[in-house]
């Protein structure tokens, strides 16, 4: 087995300190300390210097790491849930049904998303909600996929057969035989769906259609500092900084559990 | 003047001793075969001393005046290229699926650095090995061939560079029986035409007494016996050997004359069919089963016998209620069954399966497996209930009580097919489908496993379809057998008739084979 401890406990720290961090700081993400605009970082309390409208950038960093991983999040439990169950069924019924619902994920894998998340964007006005829906429209396909070939290959596996023998409903099979033998798999997927999404979300923020003021994200952090670095290239390294490693972290984790489970 | 020489050669992996103090010694033309349970260190004995397994070796392993304990990987390399030939148990995935027979035995034709091999050269190594039309066969890519054939592709490729010393692995553990002869033959002349050496690894015992000049009986990583092959068929000596000789079954040996008396018809199949449709762009419709009529009486066991494709399992599946029927009925106590049984039709027959780790959820533990058919089949028992009843068929089936909490993970082959026939058992099925139970498991496991279930038919009156591709295992137990080919059944009827005179041809390959 490969160490998978490492890049597990660096993301439970960030997110350990994304939820904490807030509470002990004197600053707010978007309170604006008047006297101290534009401050360099370590000065009067200001750790990482403030923004350009004197928000704590840490107090910031915190709150927008914690946004984006609860994001990621829910639209990754949103994607498992929707793609397990369909993959199942699907996997399972086998035949016209397996047929009409595999070509369903495939037409929606041709749209092109993005565009079509920034269409309604504009058209419902921007907000967290839609930002889930575009991410989980996304996501839950190559979940299905995955879920579908794993079903397909249990079906025939004998010790399903002897459920069936058994006397067993299909309900009892799918909840008590294949959805705990598919868990580990469906696991692995979701933490490697994890910084596919945060990559969206940040995205989206990015070209300011998602998270809004005065919430804010990696994303939003990214972009101000990308919109001052010749003056403070800390705004933009640190936040681009934690957001990397959160990826890499997640997609180590995720791919040692998927050899671990696939 | 030796071949190839073990002097006390044995193999680490990760500090501990898996094999210890194996000698033998192997002169041109000669035949040395390792015999063994799995796990025994056959196979790490063969191939460890060319570097082809996670160990290292101890002692010193000669082969033609050079040790192979001393040498590097890059050494090793140069050997295996030079003067040793392999042949695997599996020539499906031993051979590279999309290469054609010509393309693999050219490269293996190069490996030692041999010229290009022309089109006729090719034809004449297809032609040594026995396989008809080998100008055809040049082009075929390996799931193209039978099992048979592709084992002669491999055999080809492994000696096309002329080797001193071929390793054959189990190379007929994976084919039907009939084939199994005609390969093991195949290397016996191979090899005394080439005066190349052979070593071995094998558990068809019946076939070493002809086949090996030599037997090496290994037990635990460890040589228990060693000696001339006929010697230890005839008349092994150490008690590990005279069970491992005991537990191969053999047409020899007398029929059982203490079956239970069988009773009315139980099960009929009659003129069943099972096609599989194509896709009807790559692949055509299939018709697996082609209208079987075949009865099991009540308490009667019926072998089911054919080759691998030949329909067996489909049939089985089909009776147990597990599988597709296409057209003709399944009649049970003379009622029809219908596509979807009722729990009560289900629990009348259970099936168990070959691969006992397979048939069990890896997350359940042993209790909950058992008692899954009564949950569902039986609910009018409390967890109570169950229970002892789960209790009852750990008894039956002679397992310790203490195994109810493992998972199967924590079961040896033997235990985890004794749970699966538990939970065949536990519903008080009136008919078993066996559907090749004990070919997944080493000899000895398997001759207690074909003991239990004779205890089950006389004790319990339990109906059985023995599906099987052993003859000579299928005769221990079963009142009759049906032979099935390319999903026809081409003859059927009383054990001892069917033994004693062969109508159909592949009955009597099968015979022949046994």
């Amino acid at each position: 087995m490969k160490r998978i401890a490492l890049p597990a406990a660096i993301v439970a720290l960030i997110a350990l300190a994304a939820l904490v961090l807030p509470m002990l700081l004197p600053w707010s993400h978007d309170a604006i300390d008047w006297d101290h605009v534009r401050a360099a970082p370590a000065t009067a309390g200001h750790w990482l210097g403030t923004d350009e409208l004197g928000r704590d950038r840490l107090a910031r960093l915190a709150v927008a790491t914690r946004i984006t991983l609860a994001v990621a999040l829910a639209a990754a439990l949103v994607s498992m849930l929707v793609g397990v169950g369909w993959g199942m069924i699907a996997g399972w019924a086998g035949g016209r049904t397996d047929e009409l619902m595999m070509r369903i994920v495939d037409a929606l894998y041709a749209l092109p998303f993005m565009f079509i998340v920034i269409v309604l964007m504009v058209v419902f006005g921007r907000s967290i909600l839609l930002v889930f829906v575009g991410i989980g429209l996304v996501e839950w396909l190559t979940m299905a996929r995955i879920v579908r070939g794993q079903v397909m290959t249990l079906r025939h596996r004998p010790f399903v057969l002897a459920a069936e023998a058994s006397g067993a409903p299909v309900r009892v099979i799918l909840a008590r035989h294949i959805l705990p033998n598919i868990a580990g798999v469906a696991l692995a997927y979701l933490t490697l769906n994890l910084p596919g999404i945060i990559m969206i979300e940040s995205f989206l923020s990015f070209l300011g259609l998602g998270v809004q003021e005065p919430l804010t994200s990696l994303g939003i952090l990214v972009k101000e500092g990308a919109d001052d670095m010749d003056v403070a290239p800390m705004g933009l390294q640190v936040p681009g900084g934690v957001m990397v490693t959160l990826l890499v972290c997640l997609t180590l984790v995720g791919e040692r559990l998927r050899d671990r489970f696939a | 003047m030796s071949l190839y020489r073990l002097d006390a050669m044995g193999v680490t992996i990760d500090g501990r001793d898996l094999v210890r103090g194996v000698s033998l010694e192997i002169a041109p033309g000669e035949c040395v075969a390792l015999a063994g349970a799995s796990g025994s260190g056959k196979s790490l004995t063969s191939l460890t001393p060319f570097g082809l397994s996670a160990g290292t070796i101890t002692g010193s392993a000669v082969l033609e005046g050079q040790d192979l304990a001393g040498l590097d990987e890059a050494g090793l390399r140069r050997v295996r290229r030079a003067s040793v030939g392999f042949v695997f148990q599996q020539p499906l995935t031993a051979l590279t699926p999309h290469r054609t027979a010509a393309q693999h035995l050219t490269e293996s034709a190069m490996q030692a650095g041999g010229a290009r091999p022309d089109r006729n050269t090719l034809v004449a190594m297809l032609d040594a090995v026995g396989l008809a039309d080998p100008a055809i066969r040049l082009r075929r890519y390996p799931h193209q061939l039978s099992g048979g054939e592709r084992q002669r592709l491999m055999i080809a490729c492994a000696i096309a560079h002329g080797p001193r010393l071929l390793i054959a692995d189990e190379p007929v553990s994976a084919l039907d029986a009939h084939l199994r002869a005609e390969i093991m033959a195949l290397l016996t002349r191979l090899r005394r035409e080439t005066g190349m050496g052979l070593l071995l690894v094998s558990h068809d015992l019946a076939s070493l007494e002809h086949h090996a000049d030599r037997v090496l009986v290994m037990q635990g990583g460890q040589v228990v016996e060693a000696g001339a092959a006929q010697a230890i068929a005839r008349a092994p000596q150490h008690a590990y050997s005279q069970a491992l000789w005991a537990a191969t079954p053999s047409l020899k040996a007398a029929l059982p004359d203490d079956l239970h008396v069988p009773g009315a018809p139980l099960v009929e199949a009659q003129d069943l069919t099972v096609r599989f449709a194509g896709n009807g762009l790559f692949t055509r419709p299939v018709t697996a089963v082609d209208a079987v009529d075949l009865t099991v009486h009540q308490g009667e066991a019926v072998a089911l016998i054919g080759g691998s494709g030949s329909g067996k399992s489909t049939i089985g599946r089909a009776i147990a209620g597990l599988g597709p029927v296409s057209a003709g009925a399944v009649l049970w106590n003379g009622a029809r069954l219908p596509a979807r049984r009722s729990l009560e039709q289900r629990r009348m027959i259970q099936p168990v399966f070959q691969d006992p780790v397979a048939s069990l959820d890896p997350r359940w533990r042993v209790s909950d497996i058992i008692a899954e058919p009564l949950v569902h089949l039986r609910p009018d028992l409390t967890s109570w209930g169950r229970a002892g009843l789960v209790k009852k068929a750990l008894q039956m089936v002679e397992l310790d009580g203490a195994l109810a909490d493992r998972t199967p993970a924590g079961l040896s082959g033997g235990q985890a097919q004794r749970v699966a026939i538990a939970r065949a058992l536990v519903a008080e099925p009136q008919m078993l489908v066996l559907d090749e139970a004990t070919s997944a498991l080493d000899p000895l496991v398997a001759v207690q496993i074909v003991a239990l279930l004779k205890r089950l038919q006389r004790d319990q009156g339990i109906a059985m379809l023995v599906i099987t591709h052993d003859l000579a295992l299928a005769a221990q137990f079963c009142h009759r057998a049906a032979v099935l080919d390319s999903g026809r059944i081409v003859e059927q009827g009383p054990m001892a008739q069917l033994i004693a005179e062969p109508q159909a041809a592949m009955t009597r390959k099968l015979v022949a084979a046994s």
